[in-house]
């Protein structure tokens, strides 16, 4: 295990590209291992590809990408202009509300943040918020698409870990809004002090957010069919990701009438590219993951663990710092492929609930991408805007607070994260 | 002749994408309405991996595989271009292997039918040899690329050229954010 790991961790830092890391040490077990034969190391690779639950990766995707092509994003940002800009720190908390909503349509964080970075950045700047604050608002407030559904993190998490993709689903709601709640009344406490507000800033009438919402009901409405035809477990998150592609393009053709052939050509372009990166580094992690539950690394792990540490919350705290520390250095798809098989047979072995426990560790592997020193979204924000990183960390200093506090409220009150799959299911 | 290639393979790839998606779409419709058909979806599953597989092909192409550059962003171009270079190769010999493996174990496979539906497992794991090659050859292409164009300095194996916050040059944002506060 120690030559696998190392070999990983060094192709990991000369720059390798993630899938060839994990490939490779995956590899390396076979070769060495006296009794696998590295036909079952292919095997691994093609039986991958046979799990109908990953499915759901490709279809949300897609409908991630038809969605912004048919100008849901556009009409998003026009609601959520109306509806909060009005308050301290408004475009702050426009870029906080955008972050949730969008969440609810694409999966991904980075992809969130660079797209907020481009369309409320250099608003933000022009209304007088210092750069790093606009940046780190943004690159922090994409945090929240991790835990709303559908988020592509949640679907490998419940794959890899033999967790039910539905209950993730609802159970990242709760979080994922109060994680906007935490986020807007700290962009709030500082604007006010800062003295951020917009010098036209009126409230709206309830006739302007009327038509806003009216504009942007199929975007607003898209969540919460996805989550009423995924409750009860009456289709599968599979299923429900096929529909979302098919509503994607009927809402752009007929009623936004935006999605023309071209676009649909260059959603589907760009999804193939992301899936491609995504599922290449997942069937790489085919090879990886026999070798972990073969060389039975839970089980070494979880009696260092075990005997280390006697309270299951300081366990599962103890973890959570773990997958914090690493999520700093490592892609996050990567750790819930890697760590997801090591740490929920743990946490199942001390009764903590492994849909708590997977939305405790989406957030803090997906953190790791808003901070230094290995922050994909935190670069491309500072690279979009221009924002030096000092002053980017400066200024997340409060939110990365706030988040925390919240994610160690999430861990006491398993209630708070497991109240709606309870309800639905 | 490379864009002719591209373009036969976008359309492949998309028509790809597309049945997996009408396929699983049309299988719950039909379900719901108490007519299940089940080689709809086995047919999406053996569709899948030679999905997964082309995107991958066509990320390479792109040099968007994600990697960790912080160790090695700062490193001098033709230093980056040696370690990719010899990434890539060691890569490219795993997959060669993978690909010898994989055709045996298919010609091994034939028999074996893809749950119910007549259809050969072979479909399925002949994915892996056929994707290796093609995604090997991809990464060698890459990598003559890269060393026809070295002088330039602009072109690596599988990452994209530096884009730390100090060289991205301000023409590349909107007008609006050049204005200092």
């Amino acid at each position: 295990m120690l030559l696998i790991g190392s070999i990983f961790l060094f192709f990991l830092i000369i720059g390798a590209p993630v899938a060839f890391a994990i490939g490779l040490s995956g590899f390396t077990f076979f070769v060495t291992s006296d009794v696998m034969p590295l036909s079952i190391g292919v095997q691994k690779i093609a039986a991958v590809s046979q799990s109908f639950p990953l499915l759901a990766v490709p279809f949300f995707v897609l409908a991630g990408h038809l969605m912004n092509e048919s100008g849901i994003t556009d009409r998003l940002f026009k609601f959520s202009n109306i509806a909060v800009s009005w308050m301290a720190g408004g475009l702050a908390q426009v870029s906080i509300i955008l972050s949730t909503l969008m969440g609810g349509i694409s999966g991904s964080a980075v992809a969130d943040a660079a797209m907020e970075a481009r369309v409320i950045g250099p608003k933000m700047i022009e209304n007088g918020y210092s750069k790093g604050f606009s940046a780190a608002v943004i690159a922090l407030s994409s945090l929240i698409t991790a835990t709303i559904p559908p988020s592509i993190g949640l679907i490998l998490y419940g794959y890899v870990g033999n967790v039910s993709i539905g209950r993730l689903f609802l159970a990242g709601i709760i979080p994922g809004v109060l994680m906007m709640i935490v986020l807007m009344v700290t962009a709030y406490i500082i604007a006010k002090k800062r003295n951020y507000v917009a010098k036209d800033a009126r409230k709206p009438t309830v006739r302007e957010l009327a038509v806003a919402f009216w504009e942007a009901k199929w975007a607003l409405l898209f969540p919460v069919l996805l989550i009423i035809t995924i409750r009860g477990g009456l289709f599968t998150p599979s299923e429900v990701g096929s529909f979302a592609v098919v509503y994607a393009v009927f809402v752009g053709i007929f009623s936004h009438r935006e999605l023309g052939f071209a676009d649909i050509k260059r959603a589907l372009a760009d999804a193939i590219s992301d899936i491609g990166m995504i599922m290449l580094i997942i069937l790489m992690s085919g090879m990886v993951g026999f070798a972990i539950t073969f060389l039975q690394v839970p089980q070494t792990v979880s009696s260092a663990l075990l005997s280390g540490l006697s309270n299951p919350t300081a366990i599962v705290a103890a973890i959570l710092g773990i997958l914090f520390v690493a999520g700093l250095f490592v892609e996050s798809t990567v750790l819930v492929l890697l760590l997801t098989p090591i740490f929920v047979p743990i946490i199942k072995q001390l009764g903590v609930d492994p849909v708590h426990f997977g939305i405790l560790m989406m957030t803090l592997v997906t953190l790791g991408s808003m901070t230094p020193p290995v922050g994909v979204a935190m670069y491309t924000v500072c690279a979009i805007m221009n924002v030096r990183v000092e002053h980017y960390v400066r200024e997340s200093l409060p939110f990365l607070a706030a988040i925390l506090l919240l994610v160690f409220a999430l861990l006491m009150l398993p209630d708070l994260v497991l109240f709606l799959p309870r309800l639905a299911f | 002749m490379k864009k002719r290639l591209a373009q036969a393979e976008f359309a492949l790839v998309s028509a790809i994408f597309i049945a997996i998606v009408m396929l699983v779409f049309v299988a719950s419709i039909m379900r719901t309405f108490g007519h299940p058909v089940m080689w709809s979806v086995d047919m999406a599953q053996l569709l899948f991996i030679w999905l997964c597989f082309f995107g991958a092909i066509r990320a390479m192409r792109q040099r968007g595989h994600l990697g960790v550059d912080l160790f090695v962003r700062l490193a001098p171009h033709r230093y980056r271009l040696i370690i990719e270079t010899a990434v890539g190769l060691i890569f490219c010999a795993m997959l060669a292997v993978l690909a010898v493996e994989g055709y045996d174990l298919t010609i091994l496979n034939k028999q074996r039918q893809f749950g119910d539906s007549g259809i050969s497992y072979a479909f399925v794991t002949i994915a892996v040899p056929v994707g290796s090659v093609i995604l090997g050859g991809t990464i060698i292409y890459n990598i003559i690329d890269a060393w026809r164009h070295r002088r330039a300095e602009q072109i690596l194996v599988y990452s994209l050229p530096e884009e730390s916050s100090e060289s991205i040059p301000p023409v590349t944002t909107s007008p609006t954010t050049k204005q200092d506060i």
